[in-house]
């Protein structure tokens, strides 16, 4: 069996900040691994550990070197960086690019994240399952693997969903599943030795049009907060409750 | 018959349209209006008549129907599979759905399929000669962005709960609703639904009650929530939570608010120790008058507040709900 990982290197959400001058985040922000992508990674090692006879691939489109290496420390088996000068550009030039390696690949699964911490699409799974016309199985946050039959776990709107599909497909994990390992120093150790691979668009028969974003971003900006309403600090609980109840009525919902 | 101009995607559960549904047509009329166009609604689901009449009522030209028994219960591949054929159908510029799980699923599969944009989660849409223009928060909606998709193609938007207001049904307002027939390929039939465990409803009129009283974090232990029902009590409001009270299990699931729980958009929000994340605000954005009880000045919720103390709520809220039962005859 072979399991695909797709995986983003991000800003680290918890080192995020803004920079209203530069309309961006403050530059030099450190970078982490998406944090919905290193349980798809625990996902597909359980999997793998399940099986038996299996190969854990990551793939990412975009920098990712730190990522890759800790996918690999984790316990996978091959990295695939997929660089460019016009990567990552939008979501469906990501899909395009990592559908383009998936078919040369043609894994049994494929596991992504549900949305990256920073574009936050949830765009780049779908559109994968949609250009490799496979099932989708998005926001699992528990699987099943038995007799060649995939049982997902799905959290929705409604409650939890259970889904049944037969692989090859893609499934999108929520952080609801199983904790993602810490690399242990061996991991670490061995990650070295194991095989990456760097690849470029045209690697992969990729033309300019495929390329070409349909999506553009503007600047980053914060919303302020419209209600500029009234805020009572430090007054009397009294007093302050008193002006409370005359808002209220004034406001007639009392 | 007009050129069509506008889908909204009307997602249904249980033959109920979704209220984040009900919302598009708050945003999908402007849209239609602005490009001079017909605004055409699809209802997706099984045994939904009453939604396609209600998608009338609130402002569709005309409506489609894609009732099938297949179509009752969410699965990605055969709702994608009902909204081309609507596409097919009605031939729109822009495609609206709520941006639930499905609307998320279903709006890039297509996206992906058609090599067209997809402008994810939007709070804001504007339409200039050029392209569609939108605003939709990023990095964990902790900042915003505008995104652009160029006019000219199809674009697909997902719309945020709670962004724009569903508008008022006009009852006397008829318009032809025609079924429409969808044709699953053996690829929509791979993926099955074994079985759903529902979430535990509750009997709570949260999401109608004119006041909502909500407890949050701050609020501190399951018994202290006395307090909370003390002052929605005494100010005739129902009792909600935020998704950290109900996964401590202080409150039931069911009188959660926000992305997991319900939305909610009351006459008067009341919000005693809740901190605002955006988790729980995106379910009460929509408030027409908010007021904030929190010990810390910097929380979110207080930026958002129409009126808020800055103090602790074991002293504020009893002499609140005291002072309720006095003004409003119930001491």
């Amino acid at each position: 069996m072979k399991i695909a990982v797709l995986v983003k290197q991000v800003p680290d959400p918890n080192a995020i900040r803004y920079d209203r001058r530069l309309g961006d985040l403050v530059p030099g922000t450190p970078q982490a691994t998406n944090e919905y992508d290193l349980y798809a990674v625990e996902a597909a090692l359980r999997l793998k550990e399940q099986v038996g006879e299996a190969e854990v691939v990551v793939a990412s489109v975009g920098t990712a070197r730190e990522t890759l290496n800790r996918c690999l420390a984790m316990g996978a088996d091959r990295a695939v960086a997929i660089e460019g000068p016009s990567l990552p550009g939008d979501s469906l030039v990501t899909a395009t690019v990592l559908a383009a390696w998936l078919r040369r690949e043609a894994p049994d699964l494929i596991w992504a994240g549900q949305e990256t911490s920073d574009a936050g699409t949830g765009n780049v799974g779908p559109q994968v399952a949609a250009l490799l016309d496979i099932p989708l199985v998005s926001n699992v946050v528990g699987w099943e693997y038995q007799d060649g039959i995939l049982t997902l776990e799905r959290e929705i709107e409604d409650g939890h969903q259970f889904q049944q599909v037969r692989p090859p497909a893609l499934l999108c994990a929520l952080s609801a599943l199983d904790e993602p390992r810490l690399p242990t120093l061996r991991g670490i150790m061995e990650a070295r030795r194991k095989p990456s691979e760097r690849l470029a668009p045209a690697d992969l028969g990729l033309s300019d049009d495929d390329l070409a974003p349909v999506v553009s971003w503007g600047g980053l900006f914060v919303e302020e907060e419209a209600a500029a309403g009234v805020v009572l600090q430090d007054v009397d609980p009294d007093q302050a409750v008193e002006q409370l109840i005359a808002f209220l009525q004034e406001r007639r919902l009392i | 018959m007009g050129q069509a101009r506008v889908l909204a995607v009307v997602e249904t559960t249980g033959g109920e349209a979704r209220p984040a549904s009900l919302e598009l047509f708050g945003a999908g009329r402007t849209l239609a209006d602005r490009l001079g166009g017909e605004l055409v609604a699809l209802v997706v689901g099984s045994g939904v008549q009453m939604v396609a009449e209600l998608a009338g009522a609130l402002g569709a030209d005309r409506v489609l129907v894609a009732d099938d028994p297949a179509l009752g219960e969410p699965v990605a591949a055969r709702a994608a599979r009902a909204v081309e054929a609507a596409i097919s159908a009605a031939d729109p510029e822009l495609v609206l759905l709520p941006a639930t799980t499905l609307g998320r699923d279903v709006a890039p599969l297509l996206a992906g399929r058609l090599r067209a944009a997809h402008l994810v989660n939007c709070t804001r849409i504007e339409i200039d000669d050029e392209a569609v223009v939108a605003t939709r928060p990023v990095y964990q909606d902790k900042l915003l962005t505008t995104v652009r998709a160029p006019r000219g193609r199809r674009v697909f938007i997902t719309v945020r709960s709670g962004a724009f207001a569903a508008p008022e049904p006009q009852a006397s307002r008829l318009v032809p609703v025609e079924p429409l027939a969808v044709s699953f390929t053996e690829a929509d039939r791979l993926v099955t639904v074994t079985r759903l465990v529902e979430k535990p409803k509750g009997q709570t009129n949260l999401e109608s009650a004119p006041i909502v009283v909500v407890g949050g974090r701050g609020v501190g232990s399951a018994e202290n929530f006395r307090l909370v029902e003390e002052l929605a009590a005494a100010i005739d409001g129902a009792v909600g939570c935020t998704r950290a009270v109900s996964d401590l299990g202080w409150r039931p699931h069911y009188e959660q608010i926000g992305q997991t729980g319900k939305n909610v958009r009351p006459k008067l929000y009341l919000g005693v120790g809740v901190s605002g994340a955006v988790q729980h605000t995106v379910g009460m954005r929509g408030s027409d008058t908010i007021v904030v009880i929190n010990r810390d000045p910097n929380a979110p919720l207080v930026k958002m507040a129409d009126f808020a103390i800055i103090g602790d709520l074991f002293e504020i809220v009893p002499r609140l709900a005291k002072r309720l039962r006095e003004v409003r005859g119930k001491a």
